[in-house]
């Protein structure tokens, strides 16, 4: 391999490693692996750093920059930011949930105590904002 | 709401007529019907404006949201008819998500 292929393989890498990512963010196989970004940005830099290392060209070190700087941020927001802390939650399996009372999108009362004996309930918080 | 995307698919009609969705969000209710219209499924948004329920829930992520404030931790429950807990999905990382076919799973082995 020369210098300008490594480069160019690095980049290709970390193209590709973004389009996938925000492409496909819907896709739970994608979504739901994290860790495969961090993965690909660190690959990309590790073939930047031999392209380097086979010849001191000015892309070379773009690309060694660029992936690198990719991964140090992707590791940043999976590793740090987008890690929840650990805390005791008011469910349990087999256990009751909770019941609550809050007004729904057409401004009506809902309480989970409404289904009872009637109809199952999947309840899921989300933050809103994605 | 990548949780909610998909689920719709996932379920026949006779089990999205069965089940009841209640999603649970800070959003007001405004943004949170424009995410319901999108989604093609009969849900119910509710708006916990204060984080209360969510956080006599547990699922506070401290500090979590984009500007420092908090914001609930992604958490999906299934409940049988008597509001009992069956099935439960708690991440520790904001990214991840139940995938729609767990969850479709856990609703047909109620």
């Amino acid at each position: 391999m020369t210098a300008s292929r490594a480069a160019a393989l690095s980049a290709l890498i970390c193209v590709a490693t973004v389009a996938t990512y925000s492409l496909l963010i819907g896709v739970p196989a994608v979504r739901n692996h994290p860790e495969g970004y961090v993965s690909a940005f660190a690959i990309a830099a590790t073939v930047a750093g031999l392209g380097v290392a086979l010849g001191r060209r000015w892309y070379g070190w773009v690309a060694l920059v660029g992936a690198l700087g990719l991964f140090i941020m992707g590791s940043y927001v999976n590793f740090v930011l987008a890690r929840i802390p650990a805390a005791p939650t008011a469910l349990a399996l087999g256990e009751p949930a909770p019941d609550f009372t809050l007004i729904d999108a057409a401004g009506r009362r809902v309480s989970l105590a409404d289904y009872r004996d009637r109809k199952p309930v999947l309840l899921v918080f989300y933050r809103g904002y994605w | 709401m990548a949780e909610l995307q998909g689920l719709g698919a996932a379920l026949s009609d006779a089990e999205r007529a069965g089940i009841e969705i209640v999603a649970v969000s800070p959003d007001d209710n405004a943004q949170s019907q424009r995410l319901a219209d999108g989604l093609h499924l009969n849900y119910r948004f509710v708006a916990d404006r204060d984080l209360a329920v969510t956080r006599r829930y547990g699922l506070v992520h401290p500090r979590g949201g984009p500007d420092g404030q908090d914001v609930p931790r992604p958490a999906t429950v299934l409940l049988d008819r008597n509001g009992v807990v069956r099935w439960l999905s708690l991440s520790s990382n904001y990214q991840v998500r139940p995938d729609p076919r767990d969850v479709v799973r856990a609703v047909r082995a109620l």
